[in-house]
């Protein structure tokens, strides 16, 4: 059975034009080669911090931004072959749920009209039955039927992010890529959040792509990781593997750095330090070694190649080594992770 | 299928939750606005006078008589025979303003029309198609170098003197204005995620720009325009005053207002009482066009 969702060297540059004559003075490679796949009813959440092109990989595995390079295939459907007409109609199966949802929805259309007009659009419904069809996606994503007449300003930032949910819902998509969708509010809508779009698709099987910096929500949510660097996919494993062994040292980094409730409790060895560098200049070589405690000269030469590690692919030249005796084993749960874990869990079982 | 997640929290989406009443129809809630509400009612009878003007003139506007430069009626020597008293040449004031004023609202409103139309679309096109852009621009850039007066003048060399050529001297003359404006507005939409998520949705470009941007957009340039009205009953006014737009008989308001400048010492009311009528219906287009935006714009209603 071919995966649902499946690219191949997926890559994004932005060229950065300068000047009057609008020169192009150089590139930003928010997304390089990216490889991944995803079966249908998954998880696979992207991480990273800001700017490692997280958003930049969903925008482009939707050809919201044109990709430069690299392929995409939706079941048999070769998504990046599609001409113009064709990509319209194969929206239907592919949607997406934005991080801002002040933003994201027309402020002048009520969410019926939001609703009715990818149903109508997309042949889903006819003018007799998009009523019908938009009370359902409205039940089905908790909100109440008066909230139809609505517009968007009325609402607050959750009840708006299920509106945006709902519309995405509305073409009965086989993947939706969810970028940031919680990360705009506050935590127990958060928690409400996560957890309608888990039944949903449980209810409903399609797949998500989950794109987030918040590691709770994310190994609440999802089956699989890949975490992402300045463009490219460096570790990629199953969420239990990536939190208990991270081999890659960026994601260790990542999880040692979630917030903690006590600052003043004593932290580990710093496994990192600098911040991101410009996807402008990348560095030679692994593009982390910078910041890595563990770069020697073949990390500042050679960028290491993604490639299988027992479950995980991971991409440092120390994969194989990284539970050894010269890294600080990590503790990868963070008090601040499992007090944010217990939160999603409480707002699950007070659902039951 | 029944509702998931409801329960978390927010018992406003809750639906048992009783439907809040729905908020009070714009209209109303423009009646309700201290400015607009006398500024509309005043517009609307100025109109509505404009329109009756042949049916509650009390005189022939264009009839001469011998009671010349007549004050108004409050005046000491006024009579009420000429309510807003006469001009040089004995004519009734008030009759005179009340058709000057259906010509100086059709000036207005046409040429505006055209501008905005034309200009907003110009505008919108280039904020959405950003590869035009440039081209759509610089054509802009030229015509916005173009004086209106100047650009009247030609018009009225090649087609004869007459309000028609003044009214689409003044449409183009408000079409790089406009366009610059509906172009800077429709970059802001086009930057919103929501242009994004009609994109995901698998809308058409048209779909896009009716539904998204021109309807983001329309407001904020609605407002321009009504502030541009005011400008351009101006501008015919002057149009009128270098003898270019209404002829003689005609009465508009800024060829009444030139036409007493000449006895401004003697006279005064002749050239300040369209003077006036002018300022009263800019005004009142500025105070209608902000209290409309208010209204109608979902986003600054509570």
């Amino acid at each position: 059975m071919t995966a649902l969702l499946r690219t191949e060297g997926l890559t994004k540059h932005f060229p950065v034009r300068r000047g009057t004559l609008r020169r192009q003075a150089g590139t930003v490679q928010a997304v390089t080669d990216v490889s991944f796949q995803l079966e249908a009813n998954e998880t696979l959440a992207i991480v990273g911090e800001s700017g490692c092109g997280k958003s930049t990989l969903g925008r482009a595995l939707l050809r919201l931004h044109e990709p430069s390079g690299g392929k995409v295939w939706l079941k048999d459907m070769d998504i990046t072959a599609l001409n113009r007409q064709g990509l319209r109609e194969a929206r239907k199966h592919m949607q997406i749920i934005f991080q801002d949802p002040f933003g994201s929805l027309n402020p002048r259309m009520t969410v019926r009209e939001t609703l009715s007009e990818p149903l109508l659009l997309h042949g889903l419904a006819t003018s007799a039955t998009v009523r019908a069809e938009a009370d359902r996606l409205i039940d089905l994503c908790g909100l109440a039927r008066w909230h139809a007449e609505r517009y968007p300003h009325e609402f607050s930032g959750g009840q708006r992010q299920r509106v945006g949910i709902a519309r995405a819902l509305a073409t009965r998509p086989m993947l939706i890529v969810c970028d940031e969708p919680v990360s705009a509010l506050d935590v127990s809508v958060q928690a409400q959040i996560v957890n309608l779009l888990q039944d949903l698709q449980r209810e409903l099987g399609m797949a998500y792509v989950f794109i987030s910096h918040d590691l709770a929500v994310v190994r609440h949510i999802a089956r699989k990781v890949a975490v992402m660097y300045l463009g490219r996919i460096v570790e990629e494993a199953t969420t239990e593997a990536l939190f208990t062994a991270p081999r890659h040292p960026y994601t260790r980094m990542l999880i040692d750095s979630a917030p903690r409730p006590d600052p003043a409790a004593l932290r580990h060895k710093a496994s990192a330090k600098g911040g991101t560098p410009s996807a402008l200049a990348m560095p030679s070589g692994c593009a982390f070694h910078p910041r890595c405690v563990l770069a020697d000269d073949r990390c500042r030469a050679i960028r290491p190649e993604l490639r299988q590690v027992g479950q995980s692919r991971v991409a440092c030249h120390f994969a194989e080594a990284a539970i050894s005796d010269n890294v600080v084993p990590i503790k990868a749960d963070s008090p601040a992770l499992m007090r944010r874990l217990a939160v999603l869990e409480q707002a699950r079982a007070g659902q039951k | 299928m029944t509702a998931t997640g409801t329960e978390g929290g927010d018992q406003a989406i809750l639906p048992e939750a009783p439907a809040p009443a729905r908020r009070r129809a714009w209209w109303r809630a423009l009646l309700r606005d201290r400015a607009a509400a006398p500024a509309m009612l005043l517009l609307a009878a100025i109109v509505l006078a404009a329109i009756l003007a042949p049916w509650i003139a009390p005189h022939d506007p264009s009839a001469n008589s011998r009671a010349v430069m007549q004050p108004p009626a409050w005046t000491e020597r006024g009579t009420w025979e000429y309510l807003l008293g006469t001009d040089s040449q004995g004519r009734d004031i008030l009759s005179r303003v009340l058709y000057g004023t259906r010509l100086t609202l059709l000036i207005g409103l046409v040429a505006v029309g055209i501008g905005g139309i034309v200009g907003s679309a110009l505008g919108l096109l280039s904020a959405m198609y950003r590869r035009i852009d440039p081209w759509i621009m610089r054509l802009n850039d030229m015509m916005l170098s173009f004086p209106a007066i100047l650009l009247g003048l030609a018009l009225v060399a090649v087609a004869g003197t007459g309000v028609l050529p003044v009214i689409v001297a003044l449409g183009i003359a408000s079409i790089p204005d406009c366009a610059r404006i509906a172009r800077s507005i429709g970059i802001g939409v086009m930057g919103q995620e929501y242009i994004e998520a009609g994109r995901a949705v698998g809308l058409s470009d048209l779909a896009i720009f009716r539904r998204y941007l021109l309807r983001n957009s329309i407001s904020s340039i609605m407002i321009f325009l009504s502030l541009r009205f005011g400008q351009i009953i101006l501008i015919g006014a002057a149009l009128s005053f270098l003898g270019l737009g209404a002829q003689a008989p005609a009465s508009e308001l800024g060829m009444m207002a030139a036409q007493g400048r000449d006895t401004l010492l003697f006279a005064p009311h002749i050239a300040t009482i369209p003077s006036v009528v002018i300022f009263v219906i800019v005004l009142c287009a500025n105070i209608t066009g902000d209290a409309l935006r208010d209204v109608l714009d979902p986003r600054l209603q509570t």
